[in-house]
């Protein structure tokens, strides 16, 4: 019925895939998908004609992501301390042989998951990139290429150095 | 144009075919004759296609019915329309303030039910959160100031500490006679009582120690020191024992 619903069903799988790979859950990543699609309906007519609909779609997405991560942030130690999960940092200090590809992936942080999948999965510029993460174009070259090296060290099993740690 | 040797970020925009083509054939010669930087190059390149073999099966999740847009677009209406609603009585109840208010709901029902206006307060404000706070405090001595700006010398705040329940919030309202203000309190379960003060209406004029129930809300009322006073909570909450003003 209506033109930009076609557009969306077409895009859920990737907005959903995208959202997986946020939450590491299944279930809260499609309660994510959900309140991305009610913001993007209710926000349409606010996206500039010229940006890529799926481009648009995953910053709504990642800053909803954000804000709901940054909420309950002050819950994460109770929850590290329960789980042992460690999401607030960046976990490629933790000293795990990862044993796949997907494994590794699942070690980085928030943003070096995003940005290897926009990037290396998903295709977009480097432009498009950096106006989701609305930092410079040099910013979005240096953070991926830390990305790829900390995915590249954690396939390879090797225990990362302290030298890692000064992630932006 | 790229520049040799090609700097690190050149050889990332290689991995992602993000460079010009006159570029990545001048890249492409250079790695050919640098095995190290090939090697890492293809590591990078391997990663990745890795990564989209990994990822690829998680475009293939079975379709959950609740994410259809067309779904979603029905849901944002509906409330956006029972948020209009509310508003609108809202709005229609403020507006009336001058002529009638919060009086021109109690004559449209049975009249002279005692703080009607409290209980729809509680209603409105409490249960449905509809509207922010005009006041919102801590502890019982600032939110009792705040009070002391509307009402003179009117009964104190009643001290619910003991039943677990603290001033949080604050709201004025009109009524025919005058400002109104709703304190709410809330115990660490989240349950929620409202302290109500109005001067007395002609209809209302002063009440005898009293309490009555409607719609799964309770309120016992009284009078003092020129204004009227109602305590409103959920029937359905256990009364605090402290309800003694």
């Amino acid at each position: 019925m209506h033109e930009l619903d076609e557009q969306l069903r077409e895009l859920i799988p990737r907005l959903r895939r995208f959202a997986v790979s946020l939450t590491r859950n299944p279930s809260s990543a499609d309660d994510l998908v959900q309140s991305t699609l009610e913001r993007a309906i209710i926000r349409w007519a606010d996206k500039r004609v010229e940006s890529d609909l799926r481009a648009w779609l995953f910053s709504i997405l990642y800053r909803q992501f954000l804000d709901a991560h940054r909420r309950t942030r002050r819950y994460a130690r109770m929850l590290e301390f329960f789980t042992g999960r460690d999401d607030a940092q960046p976990s490629v200090e933790r000293t795990v042989i990862a044993q796949s590809t997907l494994q590794a992936f699942d070690q980085l942080n928030t943003e070096q998951r995003a940005l290897l999948l926009w990037v290396s999965v998903e295709g977009l510029s480097y432009k498009e990139v950096a106006e989701i993460l609305d930092v410079p174009l040099g910013t979005v070259m240096s953070r991926l290429s830390r990305a790829r090296q900390a995915l590249r060290q954690l396939s390879d099993g090797e225990i990362a150095s302290p030298s890692l740690r000064i992630l932006k | 144009m790229i520049s040799l040797p090609p700097s690190e970020r050149d050889l990332h925009a290689y991995v992602d075919h993000q460079l010009l083509e006159s570029d990545r054939r001048v890249l492409e010669t250079y790695l050919a004759a640098h095995p190290d930087v090939a090697a890492q190059v293809h590591a990078w390149q391997h990663d990745a296609q890795l990564l989209r073999a990994a990822l690829g099966g998680a475009l293939q999740q079975p379709a959950n019915p609740d994410l259809d847009p067309a779904l979603i677009r029905q849901r944002i209406k509906r409330q956006s329309r029972r948020h209009l609603a509310k508003a609108a009585v809202l709005l229609i109840a403020v507006s009336l303030g001058g002529i009638g208010g919060w009086h021109a709901r109690e004559v449209s029902q049975p009249a002279q039910l005692p703080m009607a206006d409290a209980m729809q307060a509680f209603r409105l404000f409490a249960q449905d959160g509809i509207m922010p706070a005009d006041y919102k405090g801590q502890g019982g001595g600032t939110m009792q100031a705040w009070l002391d700006r509307y009402f003179n010398q009117a009964h104190r705040l009643p001290d619910l500490s003991a039943s677990g329940f603290t001033p949080v919030s604050g709201r004025l309202l009109t009524t025919e006679q005058g400002a109104a203000a709703m304190v709410l309190y809330e115990d660490p379960q989240g349950r929620r009582i409202s302290f109500y003060i109005r001067p007395p209406g002609p209809e209302n004029g002063f009440l005898p120690r009293g309490s009555r129930s409607a719609d799964g809300l309770q309120a016992q009322y009284w009078s003092g020191a020129g204004y009227n006073y109602a305590v409103v909570s959920p029937a359905d909450q256990p009364t605090p024992a402290m309800l003694k003003f």
